[in-house]
């Protein structure tokens, strides 16, 4: 007897959880993304569910945001479990490309045109989510250019100006290396953090459409001249010794190529506009001696000078194919893209891919990129961001062998291509 | 004693079996399973027949990952098992300075794999680091070592925080077992003459083989699948210079979405676990008898 009750209790007790859990499902959004309390963007999306679950009393959003190299795992497994979120977030390119082509994916063209909405966006933000004429996520996030950032005051010490050209670039190197510092502050661990200056040579050198052509399959390769070349610049560059000793080994995450700036050892740093924020959390102090630069011109180079590497929006956000929610997402999504959500953006320092955003900037460093991008003629967008992510790990990988010298420029560019060969002929 | 039926042991095993097979059983014939296709993790699978184990047979970056999964177990059966029992045996005689360095020697395991990793990674940065500093400090004022930025060293480096990282345990588990063996038998040879080499090498050593062959077993097979303070002190890097199976596995299925070829690497791994600690088994149990 007293058997049968603890079972009738047991048995009752999972139902009324089984019951109630599907209870609050039946008008629950679920949303993912990468903004954890470490994200200083967290309070915008906090405040954009709370005035849309106040307009919308019917729907719940749960928000599970995950630290960012977790995300990329989380969603792939549950992409694979079918069990992804109403909502989850991106970095376009490649990598969405992926989920899209698997048919996860909503397309947002027809909500997009619907009121206009895709006249909210900078079209290039947009853009980074479209595939062949169809939209899947929309920019939430900044726009982001990778600059080199500099010391003034041990540029005056040493008495250099500002390079313009890759002549003129390699003087300042040998002149700061002269005076003791090292030239440029790297921290290579990372692997991203030196594909910037290859991403940089590679347009310089041979123009976006060395890019463009080997990516997209165009009679391009990336074992053509700009992407050997850059290879050539880079070691070149090491032989100058105008990287940190040890480069391969420091931890960008960690600082160690900040460090370095702040010790007064080295005196240049490319890196995405984001290490202003950085800088002036980490030392305020010592922010009033940084500024940037763009990266130099070859004389004999194809690169447009306006040219930026840099993503014209940072966290997209798509609406999944298999929600049940999908017009309170998108609704969701208009609180998320909407001027208050602008506003606050802006105000946290991040420029957000919206029209008329630049009416609230008012920081003159945040108005000198906001320029810098406005100008540029052609923003290229990381590799690892728009190339599918096996020739994206193919690229990276090449990256320290070019700067530890171990792999010469030929080799690196080759295996970049034969990986980009077996990729394309998988499809 | 009450007899216990045979469905309460069967009710009370229950939830450990379901988690074990399902997350420890069941993904071993899965992984073999998706070793036969193409596929992203995520939508569409393409059968590729055996393909993915041809791939894996002639690539050279696994060939260096499990080469450095060899070095890393041999370091670490001579290594870290030598040091452990040193230690433990130092730290059975009971005083009070031994109960505070039992303490203290104690604290590597409790930190947290990735904990660990970010201390060795600031005690290894070239230019800021403890090491380099604490050289220059005593008069090598050029030495400059490139721990883990060097690809001929950057393995070895991780490997020394792997062992400090790990002593601790084995040294626990042989302390524990130094401290099983009765006193009659130390104080019997005592009155027989023997010295304190001849009770190392007599009562000592012999009393605590299945405990060095546990921990040598534990070591094996820890080595052979080890990842976490690898991936986050070089990522497997510089150009895969200190890669292991682990690193490789998770580099193919989650960064380069190839999770069929991941699933090859996978199963692989524990295809070699498997056969060496059925070798290493087999071959110390022979040595008992």
């Amino acid at each position: 007897m007293k058997k049968t009750l603890s079972l009738v209790v047991t048995v009752s007790m999972f139902l009324v959880i089984l019951l109630s859990v599907s209870a609050i499902a039946q008008e629950e959004i679920v949303l993912w993304d990468i903004t954890t309390e470490a994200e200083s963007e967290l309070p915008v999306i906090q405040d954009a569910i709370a005035r849309f679950e106040a307009d919308n009393p019917e729907y719940t959003i749960r928000h599970v945001p995950t630290s960012n190299d977790d995300y990329k795992t989380k969603l792939q497994v549950a992409m694979g479990a079918n069990n992804e979120p109403d909502i989850f977030m991106s970095w376009g390119g490649g990598p969405l490309k992926e989920y899209v082509d698997a048919g996860k994916v909503m397309d947002m063209t027809e909500a997009l045109k619907q009121d206009d909405w895709i006249e909210r966006f900078v079209p290039a933000g947009l853009e980074i989510a479209r595939f062949d004429e169809n939209y899947y996520a929309v920019p939430i996030t900044g726009m982001r250019a990778v600059l080199m950032f500099y010391r003034t005051d041990i540029f005056e010490e040493v008495g250099v100006e500002i390079p313009e050209t890759y002549e003129d670039f390699k003087d300042v190197i040998v002149q700061l290396k002269d005076a003791g510092y090292i030239p440029l502050s790297l921290a290579n661990k990372n692997r991203w953090t030196g594909s910037m200056y290859y991403m940089y040579l590679v347009d310089r050198i041979g123009g976006k459409e060395a890019f463009l052509n080997a990516a997209n399959r165009n009679g391009g390769s990336f074992a053509s001249e700009a992407f050997v070349r850059a290879g050539e610049v880079i070691q070149e560059l090491v032989d100058l010794g105008a990287f940190p000793p040890g480069v391969n080994g420091l931890d960008e995450d960690q600082g160690q190529s900040r460090q370095l700036l702040y010790a007064d050892r080295a005196a240049m740093y490319l890196m995405g506009d984001w290490a202003y924020g950085l800088i002036k959390n980490e030392n305020p102090a010592m922010l009033e001696n940084f500024s940037f630069f763009r990266f130099p011109v070859f004389e004999d180079g194809k690169g447009d000078p306006s040219n930026l590497v840099g993503s014209p929006g940072g966290n997209m956000y798509s609406v999944a194919k298999s929600s049940e929610h999908k017009e309170a997402a998108i609704e969701f999504l208009k609180y998320l893209s909407d001027e208050t959500a602008a506003k606050q953006l802006v105000d946290l320092g991040n420029l957000a891919p919206f029209r008329g955003v630049e009416e609230y900037l008012d920081d003159p460093f945040m108005i000198d990129i906001y320029n810098a991008l406005n100008n540029a003629n052609y923003v290229q967008l990381y590799y690892d961001q728009y190339l599918p992510p096996q020739i994206a790990q193919a690229h990276l990988d090449t990256i320290q062998g070019l700067f530890g010298k171990t792999m010469t420029p030929e080799e690196a560019a080759q295996m970049v291509e034969e990986e980009a060969q077996k990729y394309f002929n998988e499809q | 004693m009450q007899k216990v039926s045979k469905l309460t042991i069967f009710i009370f095993l229950l939830p450990a079996l379901l988690i074990f097979s399902l997350y420890m059983v069941a993904p071993i014939p899965l992984s073999a399973f998706y070793s036969f296709f193409r596929w992203k993790g995520f939508g569409e699978r393409v059968f590729v027949g055996l393909n993915n184990w041809i791939e894996l047979i002639g690539d050279g970056i696994f060939h260096k990952a499990l080469f450095n999964n060899f070095k890393l177990v041999f370091l670490s059966l001579f290594g870290q098992l030598p040091i452990a029992l040193g230690l433990a045996i130092l730290l059975a005689k009971k005083t009070k300075t031994t109960d505070i360095l039992k303490t203290i020697y104690f604290v590597p395991l409790l930190m947290s794999s990735v904990a660990v990793a970010t201390l060795w990674s600031n005690i290894y940065d070239p230019n800021f680091g403890l090491l380099n500093m604490f050289l220059q400090t005593i008069g090598f004022e050029n030495l400059f070592i490139d721990y883990l930025g060097n690809p001929k060293l950057a393995l070895y480096s991780v490997i020394v925080a792997i062992n400090w990282r790990y002593i601790p345990f084995y040294m626990i588990l042989f302390l524990a077992a130094i401290k099983n063996i009765p006193d009659e038998l130390y104080e019997a040879s005592r009155v027989d003459g023997a010295s304190k080499w001849e009770n190392f090498r007599y009562i000592t050593l012999p009393l605590l083989r299945p405990t060095i062959i546990n921990a040598s077993v534990l070591s094996l097979v820890g080595s052979l699948k080890f990842f976490d303070i690898v991936y986050v002190l070089t990522g497997g890097g510089p150009n895969n210079a200190s890669e292991l199976m682990a690193t490789y596995m998770y580099k193919n299925a989650f960064n380069s979405l190839r999770m069929g070829y991941g699933s090859t690497i996978a199963l692989a791994l524990f295809i070699i676990a498997f056969t060496f600690s059925i070798i290493f088994m087999k071959v110390t149990k022979k040595g008992a008898k």
